[in-house]
């Protein structure tokens, strides 16, 4: 069927009408829009699990032995009588960190926006590769299943941390864990087939699919970073990959690759995943800073401050990425040039990250600033990141991380980057592209109580933690009672118990924003944020193939209060330059 | 990759096939048989002579390595594509000796 | 905001960028990553080998050379098939592209059928996974490199199944341009495989 629509600028475009099947176009689609959204579902949902199994964790660490309340809906085998078994936690610690990782975050951040932006923001009507689109999610939903599943198997779910550290995860004697431990492990390894799937979708359409005229140095920096990222993913996931299905043989097979009485090297296993681990902590932010670096330009009104630096910096940062994975091993015996040659390659990612948040304070800088909730989201993830990268710069000093190796340090910096840097950064890309992928504005009032609540909470959450740590706290402590030097510091346990459900209580306004304005929120227009990025160039929510026609870029991605332009603040990337202004270009 | 690749300062972007029709293919037979003869030649190494270990390896590791070239330059067509597909193509091998190296240190 | 444009992708993938074909760069990504897997893999055993404590096993003790220097053959054999199909498929040689593809598929299964032999008389010997680090590393780099190749069998079967129907006639080469990649790919790995596992 056709209809005629008439569009902004009056032309009318004859459109043809797909009929699909609602199986085809919501379940089994191949439109990354479709995929993109899925996947936001997909991901809030563990970030929900995650969620959770952590404040089971704060339960246990304020009031240790205590039964929980509901703790009589759980089995025997986790709590009798609602008291939490160490086994339980340790199952708790690690899947709370494996959820949060690898199916929160990596997939909200790359799964989500990736698939949603890309095609989108660099003017293409689809990913290179549909079909494996949908394949990479499809491989993620079963992953999720297999690793919530393992809670109910025999022995409960892996318990060996989320970096698996053998010979603990190697031996199932030693953990305890058998049959979950492995459902972890084959969980990773189909997320990481998913990932690499979706990678190299990724990195074939922004090589191969960009727009006329988008150049470059015409991509917005979402698009930079994601790009990145999906290089960092594709050759990290392999390697983990790897390591993971060694260390199954290890467990099933018989094989000796990490349990050293028969020869094999623990510390490989550690080389492997963190040669994995390290990229993958900035798959976790590079993304981030690309959603941040865009949102405060067009809270501010002003275009990037920097821009190629800011490109600079975000390859600079992978690429020193690949050469700093020892840093998390300093206290593991290796070889000491090693970690000499880490410590020093670890404190060189000081300098383009530091690049990044002087470019973002003069993003701001003089700006016309609008603090809506994307803005707000964006300016609390500069703040929190900053404090994050600090405590980062401690530990990369080999001295101060011996004493505060596995404490509680750890657990405040990896939060302040995780929670306070990549997760702040997804919220305020949730509110700002909402609009885009629902066609509704999201609630700004809710969304800046959402905002304030969630800022102090994290922060009375996380910070005591950094003081916790210098006192002593282990990292993965089940009983805090046990010892004195931590009975001494119950008290700041408590307040951060009672910040971490504040913070989680806060995260029901986010979720009832969220479903109240997909069918109450106010309809929104095709560029509620005068936005200068294709996206924003095309109806909300986009058709399927995006574009009635396909846009030809003539500038830069953020031209915001350009000063040729009169009549408004901001200058979209396909604006023909002889309608915008005959003087210049 | 990254900024060696072109930049379409024009709209009307490029769509130059690189890989044209019509290009004549290379003696594939020819390059058969040198793999061939490396890998007989491989075999004989270890199997008929008395070297000292240390040159076997060393002519193994390149008899290898020339064979890889040969199937990655004439069967996967690097030597005629255009220099940045081998820049892709060959862009993790940096990272793989990295970690290789890096990690023997451990055993110094 | 008028979004004036050429509908450049109606009729087919837009092809700007690299002045590569889509497909061809989405294989090359992916074996970049390829390539990262088996550097997990065959790092880890040179790793391993060089501190080990166990005395290894000099070349041909436990594994046996002639079978597998045969089979190594018959790989690169298919190898040469598989880039004659490409190459009858581009010139528009019908029988070739038809007879090349079977060909290829065939050699692949015969690499896996004496894969799997080769397995069943080294676990005879009471040789397996279990057979410290030189089984361990041993049976996990030659059993996904065997995956891959079942893996590029199967594709190659389905491929036969497709030239023997015409799909690639009429100078439609590029699937069978971007599968050979990946086959050659595997044909590659082995070639690394086999020196340093069986020779070295």
């Amino acid at each position: 069927m056709a209809t005629i629509v008439a569009q902004p600028t009056g032309v009318p475009v004859v459109e043809e009408h797909h009929e699909m099947s609602f199986i085809r176009k919501y379940i089994f689609s191949t439109d990354h829009k479709v995929i993109g959204i899925q996947f936001l579902f997909l991901s809030l949902f563990f970030l929900l699990v995650g969620g959770l199994l952590a404040m089971m964790m704060r339960w246990q660490l304020a009031w240790p032995g205590k039964a929980m309340p509901f703790g009589g809906l759980f089995p025997e085998a986790m709590a009798p009588g609602g008291i939490m078994l160490p086994e339980f936690y340790n199952s708790l610690v690690t899947m709370h960190g494996t959820f949060m990782v690898f199916f929160a975050i990596m997939l909200l951040l790359v799964g989500v926006y990736a698939n949603y932006l890309i095609p989108l923001q660099i003017g293409a009507p689809d990913m290179a590769f549909p079909r494996l689109n949908m394949i990479s999610f499809w491989l993620a939903v079963p992953a999720g299943v297999i690793a919530l599943a393992s809670f109910a198997v025999e022995g409960g779910a892996a318990g060996a941390g989320w970096t698996s550290y053998a010979p603990l995860s190697a031996l199932p004697e030693a953990s305890g864990v058998s049959l979950g431990q492995q459902m972890w492990i084959v969980s990773l390894v189909i997320l990481g087939l998913s990932s690499i799937l979706g990678s190299t979708n990724y990195i074939t359409t922004v090589i191969n699919m960009r727009a006329p005229g988008m150049t470059w140095m015409r991509l917005p920096l979402t698009v930079w970073a994601l790009f990145i990222t999906a290089i960092l993913a594709l050759l990290a996931m392999p390697v983990l990959s790897g390591a993971l299905i060694m260390l199954l043989f290890d467990q099933t097979l018989g094989t000796h690759f990490f349990l050293p009485a028969s020869g094999g090297q623990p510390l490989l296993w550690q080389h492997l995943f963190w040669f994995f681990g390290h990229p993958e902590v900035y798959i976790l932010i590079l993304p981030a800073m690309g959603f941040a670096s865009e949102i405060l330009a067009v809270g501010s009104r002003k275009p990037v401050f920097g821009y190629k630096a800011m490109v600079g910096a975000i390859i600079a940062i992978a690429f020193l990425g690949w050469i700093v994975w020892g840093h998390h091993m300093f206290q593991s015996g290796m070889n000491p040039v090693l970690g000499t040659t880490f410590m020093v390659s670890t404190l060189v990612i000081a300098v383009p990250s530091a690049i990044k948040t002087f470019n973002w304070m003069g993003t701001m800088w003089r700006g016309n600033l609008h603090l809506h909730s994307p803005m707000l989201f964006a300016i609390g993830f500069v703040m929190l990141f900053v404090i994050g990268g600090l405590s980062g710069i401690f530990m990369a000093s080999a001295p101060f991380d011996i004493f505060i190796h596995d404490t509680y340090f750890i657990v405040a910096h990896i939060h302040y980057v995780l929670f306070g840097g990549a997760l702040f950064a997804i919220f305020g890309a949730i509110y700002y592209w909402y609009p885009k992928m629902f066609g509704r504005m999201m609630s700004e009032r809710w969304g800046k109580i959402h905002f304030g609540l969630t800022f102090i909470f994290f922060n009375l959450a996380f910070f005591p933690m950094h003081t916790q740590g210098l006192a002593g706290m282990m990292r993965r402590l089940y009983d805090t009672s046990g010892y004195t030097h931590t009975a001494d510091i119950q008290d700041t346990h408590l307040l951060i118990s009672f910040s971490a459900f504040a913070l989680f209580a806060s995260g029901a306004i986010f979720a009832f924003n969220f479903f109240w304005s997909m069918f109450r929120g106010e309809r929104a227009p095709d560029n509620p944020w005068n936005a200068t990025t294709l996206e924003w160039q095309t109806p909300s929510p986009p058709k399927h193939g995006n574009w009635e026609e396909a846009p030809v870029v003539y500038h830069g991605p953020h031209e915001y209060s350009h000063p040729d332009v009169t009549d408004k603040d901001w200058l979209a990337q396909n604006e023909r330059p002889d309608v915008v202004s005959p003087a210049r270009h | 990759m990254d900024s060696t690749e072109t930049l379409h300062e024009s709209p009307d972007g490029g769509t130059a096939e690189a890989h044209a029709d019509g290009h004549t293919h290379p003696r594939y037979m020819l390059v058969w048989l040198w793999l061939a003869i490396l890998t007989a030649a491989e075999v004989a190494v270890v199997w008929f002579t008395a070297l000292p270990k240390s040159w076997v390896v060393v002519a193994l590791l390149i008899m290898a390595v020339w064979k890889a070239l040969l199937v990655a330059l004439y069967f996967m067509h690097l030597r005629f594509e255009p220099l940045r597909v081998a820049v892709l193509a060959t862009s993790p091998l940096p990272l793989a000796v990295l970690l290789v190296m890096a990690v023997l240190q451990e055993y110094k | 905001m008028e979004a004036h444009a050429a509908p450049y992708y109606r009729g087919g993938a837009p092809e700007t960028g690299l002045a590569v074909y889509t497909q061809k760069v989405g294989m090359w990504v992916f074996l970049c990553s390829e390539i990262m897997f088996f550097t997990g893999l065959i790092g880890s055993y040179i790793i391993l080998r060089f501190g080990a404590s166990e005395t290894w096993p000099a070349p041909g003790e436990v594994l046996n050379i002639p079978v597998t220097a045969v089979n190594t053959f018959i790989l690169i054999c298919s190898s040469v098939t598989m880039v004659k199909a490409f190459a009858a498929s581009e010139t528009g040689d019908k029988r070739g592209t038809r007879l090349f593809t079977l060909a290829t598929a065939l050699m692949g299964a015969t690499f896996l059928g004496v894969q799997i032999y080769e397995y069943r008389e080294l676990l005879h010997h009471d040789f397996g996974p279990w057979s410290g680090l030189y089984g361990s590393t041993f049976f996990t780099m030659t059993g996904f490199h065997g995956f891959h190749v079942f893996l590029g069998v199967v594709c190659m079967t389905w491929a036969t199944l497709k030239a023997f129907r015409g799909g690639y006639d009429g100078g439609n080469y590029r699937g069978l341009e971007v599968l050979g990649l990946y086959w050659h790919f595997v044909d590659l790995v082995w070639i690394i495989l086999f020196t340093i596992v069986y020779l070295i």
